[in-house]
């Protein structure tokens, strides 16, 4: 900034240009957050927590429109055929969404993450929390959509397994320092939890109608995010 | 690149261009409101003045002088930040609220157009130059053009001619608010 | 002592990584020398609070990070650059440096000029807003440096800063070196002997996780004016301490 050409005359030696020039160049260089950032700032007290929350790759505008596309998908299935696929797919696809809340394998500036005063497990909690809803309320709405007669029960009820399984999909990506190891796992396991109920019980959606088994899915839910809860305690020192 | 086409860049957006106009400019124009403002002051002006460039270089013609556009900008700028601050300082003069506004010049205008002048007076020579004489002489210190004529050891009507000359030059230095060392590449 | 390590130690598995390390930095420059797989990495990452030490006590700023809350008022005074440091190809660079800079807690308010700063420091004023994929590893290099300079940070631990950076940016490196060396303690670790000799006024030698030597540049030429191999002064220092210790 200081290299002038012969031509230029010196400034006067008690004006600092490059002062000037910074201020110049921090308000032509600021971000400026929409509104939806600036709300979530003030609703977590934490401008930081609120940019690190929307640049949440399964937050971003591509992956949502690709969830409310599965999700539509589903819904115009389940008004077809009768069968909830909605709430058999929702789960699945919360999961997938979970996983990709997480660090390692996402996140390529990880280790740097790791020495912020906002710390990555505050990230990643605030980061689930806001996945899951977000699916949870795409995942009411295409039920609601596709809702017919007596399928209440089927319209909230996949909440639950859905918690189970996005509670599993995060272990297993916290343990395995890799979001895609964790969205393969949650899908997986998903997909056997549907298979076994209709091996069991001869419909598909067993799995998410049998009541008996939200206890189950509660439990394993909470062994899970403890799991979570652990993994992300300590980040491991193995980055070689 | 010359100044034009780092305007016409600045108007669509790129900081980049905005730092090399800088770099360019800043110097002579800290110099020229130097004069006239402490040198915090000076400081603020240039920032209001580029960041007003940055918002308003899509106004920019150009066939205005880059150096003159930014002038203007940096002249209407100081204005603003004298006028601000003035009006605690005027506050013990009691002056009859008919005058005041009117007939009494603005000192900070008049401060930014003595700043001008001597700037303009500069563009017409060298000291001891003909046409910087005869503004001496003429304008300075008000003599007839025939006392004029006999010190300078001239016939009168090289003088008016002169003195034209002068009018000329300083017009177009305070149109485009150039001097010789900030004027358009 | 902006920096007082005692006894560290940090194990994987059967691998001992640190292994029982001490020193002492207060403001200045300190510099940290060593082989691949010394150990440098490893105690560089616990200095910064992203692995906790196996045994030993570390203090950093007049704080224990082992609790929370003095390890969180660590981190906002802290700026660390990692050997491998990614980036978000998206982002540009005021976006990136302006990022780390919200995540550190900087006020919001000062947060603008902060960035301007600290990328005007590294040089890439005129890049600003460019997309970082479009930089080249050097830059991207300085674009690091600056997120870790940008909160002006008491503590800063530069690991292997110069890499990719010709020969003109590295002294314009060593030169912002020792201006952030006025008021902070900046701890840079790396393999290119010359870096050190130019900016340090501290270094330390580490080997197979344990420090070897510990004293000025100077004093390390000085060890290798016997034996020591090497085109330059430092580099005998460096080679004869290191035979030194392993025989």
């Amino acid at each position: 900034m200081t290299d002038t050409d012969p031509g230029v005359p010196e400034a006067p030696a008690d004006v600092d240009l490059g002062r000037v020039w910074i201020s110049v160049a921090a308000q032509v260089w600021r971000r400026q957050p929409g509104w939806l950032e600036r709300t979530a700032g003030r609703l977590l007290r934490s401008p930081g927590l609120a940019r690190a929350l929307l640049t949440t790759p399964s937050l971003l505008l591509p992956w949502l429109l690709t969830s409310i596309a599965v999700l539509a998908a589903g819904a115009a299935a389940t008004t077809d055929s009768g069968q909830p696929l909605v709430a058999l797919v929702a789960p699945a696809v919360a999961a997938a969404a979970i996983a990709y809340a997480y660090g390692p394998g996402m996140d390529p500036a990880w280790e740097l993450s790791c020495s912020m005063a906002i710390s990555d497990r505050m990230v990643l909690l605030v980061r689930a929390l806001a996945v899951f809803a977000v699916n949870a309320v795409l995942g009411l709405a295409a039920s609601a959509v596709s809702a017919s007669g007596a399928a209440a029960a089927v319209t909230f009820g996949w909440l639950i397994p859905m918690t189970a399984v996005c509670a599993f999909a995060l272990a297993v990506a916290t343990v395995a320092r890799s979001a895609n190891a964790g969205a393969a796992a949650g899908v997986a396991a998903w997909l056997i939890t549907v298979l076994s109920g209709r091996v069991a019980s001869g419909h598909f959606a067993a799995a998410v109608t049998d009541t008996f088994l939200f206890l189950p899915y509660l439990a394993i839910g909470a062994v899970c995010a403890a799991i979570a809860l652990y993994a992300t305690r300590i980040p491991r020192g193995t980055l070689r | 690149m010359d100044d034009d086409d780092l305007v016409a860049r600045i108007a669509s957006g790129d900081d980049a261009a905005l730092r090399e106009l800088f770099g360019r400019h800043a110097s002579w124009l800290a110099v020229r409101l130097r004069a006239v403002l402490p040198a915090a002051d000076v400081e603020d002006v240039l920032q209001e003045t580029f960041l007003a460039a940055w918002r308003g270089a899509g106004g920019y013609r150009p066939q205005d002088a880059c150096g003159g556009w930014l002038w203007g900008i940096a002249r209407r700028q100081a204005a603003l930040l004298l006028r601000r601050r003035k009006p605690a300082e005027q506050a013990g003069t009691a002056l009859p609220a008919d005058l005041a506004d009117r007939d009494v010049p603005d000192p900070a205008e008049t401060a930014l157009a003595r700043a001008d002048l001597e700037v303009a007076i500069a563009a017409l020579g060298p000291d001891g130059s003909p046409e910087r004489e005869v503004w001496r002489l003429m304008y300075e210190q008000d003599r007839p053009v025939a006392e004029v004529a006999e010190l300078l050891g001239v016939p009168p009507g090289t003088v008016k001619s002169r003195a034209h000359r002068v009018r000329r030059l300083l017009r177009a230095a305070l149109r485009d608010g150039t001097a010789a060392e900030g004027g358009a590449r | 002592m902006n920096v007082e390590i005692t006894d560290l130690t940090r194990r994987f598995g059967r691998n001992q990584a640190v292994d029982g390390v001490s020193l002492q930095a207060g403001p200045g420059v300190f510099g940290l020398l060593g082989p691949n797989g010394a150990g440098k990495t490893t105690l560089l990452r616990m200095m910064a609070t992203v692995i906790p030490p196996t045994t030993g006590h570390l203090r950093l700023l007049g704080r224990d990070p082992g609790a929370y809350g003095p390890r969180r008022e660590v981190r906002r005074r802290l700026g660390y650059l990692p050997q491998n440091l990614g980036y978000y190809p998206g982002f540009t660079v005021a976006e990136f440096v302006e990022y780390f800079a919200l995540l550190k807690e900087m006020p919001a308010a000062r947060v603008p000029a902060a960035v301007a700063t600290a990328v005007e420091r590294v040089d890439l004023g005129g890049r600003a807003k460019a997309k970082l994929r479009t930089l080249s590893g050097g830059m991207l290099r300085r674009v690091g440096i600056a997120q870790a300079i940008v909160n002006e940070p008491e503590l800063l631990l530069l690991d292997e800063p110069t890499a990719g950076l010709d020969p003109e940016q590295r002294v314009n490196f060593r030169a912002l070196l020792r201006d952030l060396g006025q008021r902070a303690t900046v701890v840079v670790s790396t393999h290119l002997v010359e870096d050190v000799g130019a900016a340090c006024s501290q270094v330390a030698l580490m080997d197979q996780g344990k420090i070897v030597f510990d004293a000025t540049p100077d004093e390390l030429t000085a060890r290798g004016t016997e034996q020591g191999t090497g085109d330059a002064p430092l580099e005998r220092g460096y080679t004869a301490v290191l035979a030194a210790a392993r025989s």
